[in-house]
């Protein structure tokens, strides 16, 4: 068989039904009215602080620090949503079997899912250039906070996806699916929170009893690469400060010259591991889909 | 073309398919009887590689749907009985978006398509959306949609069912220029008549078996005979009607091949063992005695009168 490049199917299909429907542009403008709101908020406070003295522009680059954050939260609210009825909606509709007749593997189904919801992801975040651009513009980021911004939204509709295409797979309802992957994300986050809090709290408890000042760190922050939050933590400290999360991770305590060459390439390493991650619950995913069920007579 | 071999497929405990064993050649249209729960639907599904099989063999053209489902792909076109359309999508996308599943490029399924759709009776439509079309439409839809890759078998389930008797004619119509080109097709219902005017061979299955099974005529042949025959005639001429039923009773016993007659409300009612012509002779021999025989119709072949007659019951 010729080997070529070809557009996923399903994400070509999905993308163009999309297109037609209005629900999209309503999505994409309520969003931007909301950045957009930010936006004024935060001016008009920050012309009241700045009073007679005149009007600071410095502080708007906090602008990118607060529309940053926005738009991570949405996207994380907003991905589960566009994927929750991507495979279920599929079966509900009785148009899955059709689609597993054809040789297109269920990896390449769950793959074509997490595309199309991408494709939203990307419109939205160019949608929101303009109203990103303020801060750039009257805060003096640089653009490449903007690219860099904009990779790691990628990355996180890319790891929400992946999750939502997951539990649309598992779940038959829609709503039930967004609630899911939500639930999932949340889980994940407390988790590694549980776990890094505490393996610290051992540590420390260790310190005291062996009357030494500082603890050793070791690998127990590692954990916390699994927050599929964390590079974007460590990316806006970055950004916003001539500090990192590794500068963070160093003042709990000692810390070994090997451990810190990797809390230094924090961001690197995480998003591999959440990436790797996210392949895992597309394989899930997959396998959920390449299960039948015969449709049974009322 | 396609061969079933000792297929048995089990649902947890419930054995839905038990040792089935089927032969189906080449140009052949092949029409799957049986009632519901039968195992049509299972046996289709593990054909197309959609199910799997708990044991057995499925050779499409020699390739193993079981252990190959991915080549069985590429020879089979699938039909399911419950199947839905996508909203925003119109006929000639529908198709594009299909051919593009199999790998094709837009021309070539414009091209296929465009003849398809044509086949199918459905060219008008082209720029129609998908979910606006009746159903009888979508059914003859889905059909080009499993013909795009050109498939060496077509896997019909149920096609005809609720469709309203002119779309089932159309679908009937498109079924049989199919069987004109030489595909070879497998249709289910659970309506014999229906399937014996276009198929040119048919199996009954039951309960996971295949009870019964060879060309239309020798099966039809099996259980021709044995439809009632309703009729109504005129008897004004009496003083009671209990005179012209009696008169006509002690009539149409005297004829070849009546076994019982029955009065129903307004119907005669003939237990009648002769074919076809027997029954015309029938008519004929009425008529000759100057009765007026208003209706006068033989019970259509159906197939629990064909089941309990293969399976050796008899039908009251
Ligand atoms: N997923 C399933 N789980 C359990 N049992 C099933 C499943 N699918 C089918 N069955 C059972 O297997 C038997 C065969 O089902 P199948 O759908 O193949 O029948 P059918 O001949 O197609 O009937 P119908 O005329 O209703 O379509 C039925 O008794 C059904 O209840
Ligand atoms: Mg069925």
């Amino acid at each position: 068989m010729k080997k070529k490049f070809r557009i996923n199917p399903i994400m070509k299909k999905d993308m163009m039904v999309g297109a037609r429907s209005i629900k999209m542009s309503f999505a994409i403008m309520g969003i931007n009215a909301f950045l957009t709101l930010i936006v004024l908020f935060v001016m008009a406070t920050n012309s009241m602080v700045g009073g007679m003295s005149g009007y600071d522009y410095s502080s708007l680059s906090y602008l990118f620090l607060a529309l940053g954050c926005v738009e991570c939260g949405l996207l994380s609210l907003i991905v589960p949503i566009i994927t929750s009825g991507s495979i279920s909606g599929e079966r509900e509709r009785q148009t899955l079997d059709i689609m597993l007749t054809t040789p297109v593997s269920p990896f390449s189904i769950a793959l074509g899912k997490l595309g199309s919801a991408m494709m939203v992801v990307m419109m939205y975040m160019i949608t929101s250039i303009p109203v990103m651009a303020i801060a750039f513009v009257l805060g003096g980021m640089s653009w490449w906070a903007l690219l860099g911004l904009f990779g790691m939204l990628l990355y996180l509709g890319v790891y929400v996806g992946s999750v939502g295409v997951f539990c649309s797979s598992v779940v038959k309802k829609s709503v039930m699916a967004t609630i899911l992957t939500i639930v999932i994300g949340v889980a994940i986050i407390t988790i590694t929170f549980v776990i890094l809090t505490v393996g610290l709290g051992v540590k420390s408890y260790e310190a005291t009893l062996n009357n030494a000042n500082n603890i050793t760190v070791g690998a127990t922050p590692m954990i916390m690469m699994l927050n599929p939050y964390s590079p974007l933590v460590d990316f806006f400290i970055r950004t916003m400060s001539s500090y990192s999360l590794y500068d963070l991770i160093k003042e709990t305590g000692t810390l070994s010259a090997g451990y810190s060459k990797i809390y230094q390439a924090w961001i690197p390493i995480s998003l591999v591991l959440n990436l790797l991650v996210s392949f895992g619950f597309l394989k899930l995913a997959a396998r959920n889909i390449a299960v039948t069920r015969n449709k049974r007579r009322k | 073309m396609l061969e079933i071999q000792n297929l048995t497929k089990r649902y947890g405990k419930f054995l839905a398919l038990d040792n089935l064993n089927l032969h189906i050649d080449k140009g052949e249209i092949f029409g799957f009887v049986g009632p519901n729960g039968a195992g049509k639907t299972t046996t289709m599904r593990i054909t197309c590689g959609l199910l799997k099989a708990t044991s057995g063999t499925v050779l499409v053209d020699g390739v193993n749907a079981i252990t190959n489902p991915e080549d069985i792909k590429r020879k089979v076109g699938y039909v399911p009985d419950f199947f839905g359309v996508y909203d925003n999508l119109k006929v000639m996308e529908y198709m594009e978006f299909y051919g593009s599943m199999y790998g094709m490029s837009k021309e070539d399924v414009d091209e296929i398509a465009e003849g398809l759709l044509e086949l199918v009776n459905l060219s008008d439509k082209k720029d129609v959306f998908v979910d606006t079309l009746s159903r009888g439409m979508k059914q003859r839809l889905c059909v080009a949609r499993a013909l795009i890759h050109n498939p060496d078998l077509l896997v019909l389930d149920e096609p005809n069912s609720g469709l309203d008797p002119r779309a089932r004619f159309e679908m009937k119509e498109v079924l049989k220029n199919l069987g004109a080109m030489g595909k070879t097709i497998i249709i289910s219902s659970h309506i014999l008549p229906e399937l014996s005017e276009m198929c040119t061979s048919i199996g009954i299955m039951e309960k996971g078996h295949l009870i019964a099974s060879g060309k239309v005529d020798e099966i039809m042949q099996k259980s021709k005979g044995s439809q009632p025959i309703h009729m109504r005639a005129i008897m004004d001429g009496y003083d009671t009607e209990e005179d012209g039923r009696e008169f006509l009773s002690t009539l149409l016993r005297e004829q070849p091949n009546v076994e019982k007659v029955t009065y129903t409300e307004d119907e005669v009612l003939i237990a009648f063992n002769g074919n076809d012509a027997e029954a015309a002779n029938l008519l004929k021999g009425l008529v000759e005695r100057n009765v007026l025989v208003s209706n006068f119709y033989r019970e259509k072949e159906d197939l629990e009168s064909l089941f309990l007659e293969i399976t050796g019951g008899a039908k009251e």
